[in-house]
């Protein structure tokens, strides 16, 4: 392949309001990943240039960004992959600090107001649960934190609503799942988290790097609870009837 | 592309109208789906399929009273609910950023105010249940319909096929999945307790990963079996008999 040609989205608060496309020539090495082209540009270009990093193998979550108008992990996003004419924004859904350097601590909020893991009292330590039992909470347990689905969900991104997001779901629905969880959290996600919002369209799900089923195993598990708690007459009364173990969160 | 605003700002819901907009916005995709809704019902009408045998086309008959129920189960469905929000109500088109025909300022309420209807999807999903059995009944008649006689013909092979992705499609219902086994944290607690029902929903789980492709699936061949059975009807003789024994 020849040289790149790299357009980065360059912003510097303290000199201007608007941000724009600055591009840059890198040369092409086999088996580059996007990172690698943008770090070139601030090793060997222009070391103002801002990015966010950490691990490079697609752990830390910190490397997200828009490549080619798609929310991926720069350091995952091989340049093989996508042809030699790359744009890279910062993820749009969130305040811009500077270059591809965005403010996520909206998140951090969020998952505070979200009803912590509560283990059933009186149990016996260690505890012991059976593999395949977990199995279900140990998917959402993969996330990374990157934030590439709440940035490419549209409730998030375009409208301005009080739902949590999809990272929010996953994390919620990674203790309701819990086998040892005494909470039920999906009456509260309808009432708080806006749950309601989400129209299945399963954006999150295409660009999740960690290919967590966040729609098909968390959101709309979580809706089918909630419709049991809130919406169905016959599982209210069901639902009822039965001594209820979990505590329901509203 | 980027703008600065400032981020998700999670101010609540305002008051916002029960119809939601996505039904009365000026939207090309959505109003030609409705146009070619009437068209196709305009021509239903015009061209009136006789009666054959003493059986009259459902579409004219109290039969059609179940349409609602079995279009209610498909709108509320969660592969359809995709489908529509995405490719008729651009909410949003497609992932990416700049596709998608989605955009800030634009009203939404998403599966607040009307469309929390399709919380309800579970008692459309009963009624679905309640008529699959006609699909058995009408393919036994297919096969028995000459007296005395077992008919394999073309047509009950494409009624086999209908009724196997029609009850599959039902089958792998988010709903389904749900009930089976969804609502259950843990298996086998006290630890170890064996749990048939885990490996239940474990297949419900597997079929229900197809969801979306059994539904379009069984959407098409629903609508091609209807189109066939209304050819046969009409006198064309697409209908050859591949197997034919008394017993
Ligand atoms: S499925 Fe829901 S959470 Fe995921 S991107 Fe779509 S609206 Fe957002
Ligand atoms: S759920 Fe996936 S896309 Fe969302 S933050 Fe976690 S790893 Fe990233
Ligand atoms: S640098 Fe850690 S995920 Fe990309």
């Amino acid at each position: 392949m020849t040289d790149i040609n790299l357009k980065i989205y360059r912003f510097n608060p303290e000199e201007e309001s608007v941000g724009k496309f600055v591009e840059y020539k890198v040369p092409y090495v086999d088996g580059m990943v996007v990172l690698d082209a943008v770090r070139y540009v601030q090793e060997k270009i222009d070391p103002t240039l801002a990015i966010r990093w950490n691990c490079k193998a697609a752990k830390c979550g910190s490397c997200s960004a828009e490549i080619n108008n798609r929310p991926s992990l720069m350091c995952k996003t091989r340049v093989d992959s996508i042809g030699n004419n790359i744009s890279v924004a910062p993820m749009g859904a969130y305040p811009n600090i500077k270059d591809l350097v965005t403010d996520i601590s909206a998140n951090w909020s969020i998952l505070k107001k979200i009803p912590p893991f509560t283990p059933k009292p009186g149990m016996e330590k260690p505890w012991r649960i059976h593999p395949a039992d977990v199995e279900r909470s140990k998917e959402f347990k993969k996330c990374i934190e990157c934030f590439l689905c709440q940035d490419v969900c549209h409730v998030i991104r375009e409208h301005n609503t009080k739902y949590f997001g999809p990272r929010h779901m996953v994390k919620a629905a990674s203790m309701d799942m819990h086998p040892l969880d005494v909470l039920d959290r999906s009456e509260f996600l309808d009432n708080e988290g806006g749950i309601g919002f989400c129209n299945i369209t399963k954006c999150c799900q295409d660009v999740c790097p960690e290919h967590i089923h966040i729609t098909d195993n968390a959101i709309i598990q979580e809706k089918e609870r909630a419709a049991d708690l809130k919406y169905d007459p016959i599982a209210m009364i069901i639902k009822r009837r039965k001594s209820r173990k979990e505590k329901v969160v509203k | 592309m980027v703008e600065n605003v400032t981020a998700t700002k999670n101010t609540g819901e305002t008051r916002k109208p029960l119809i939601p907009v996505e039904l009365t916005e000026a939207n090309w995709r959505f109003w030609s789906f409705i146009l070619l809704a009437l068209i196709a019902i305009y021509l239903m009408t015009e061209f009136q399929v006789p009666v054959v045998q003493g059986l009259t086309d459902p579409f004219y008959s109290p039969t059609i009273l179940v349409l609602p129920l079995v279009a209610g189960f498909r709108a509320t469905c969660y592969a359809y609910r995709k489908d529509y929000h995405r490719h008729l109500f651009n909410h949003p088109n497609a992932c990416n950023i700049d596709v998608r025909k989605d955009f800030k300022g634009r009203k939404y309420t998403g599966e607040t105010r009307l469309f929390r209807l399709e919380n309800y999807h579970r008692y459309f999903w009963y009624t679905a249940v309640a008529i699959l059995p006609f699909f058995y009944y009408d393919l036994y008649i297919a096969f028995t319909y000459q007296a005395g006689e077992f008919t394999l013909s073309l047509g009950a092979l494409l009624l086999i096929l209908n009724t196997l992705w029609v009850t599959i499609y039902t089958f792998s219902c988010h709903y389904f999945r749900h009930a089976t086994g969804g609502n259950i944290d843990c298996y086998s607690c006290p630890v170890n307790k064996k749990s048939v029902r885990r490996g239940f929903f474990n297949k419900i789980s597997a079929i229900n990963h197809h969801h979306e492709m059994f539904a379009w699936i069984s959407l098409a061949s629903f609508f091609l079996v209807d189109l066939f059975i209304r050819g046969v009807a009409a006198g064309l003789s697409i209908n050859p008999i591949l197997l034919n024994f008394k017993w």
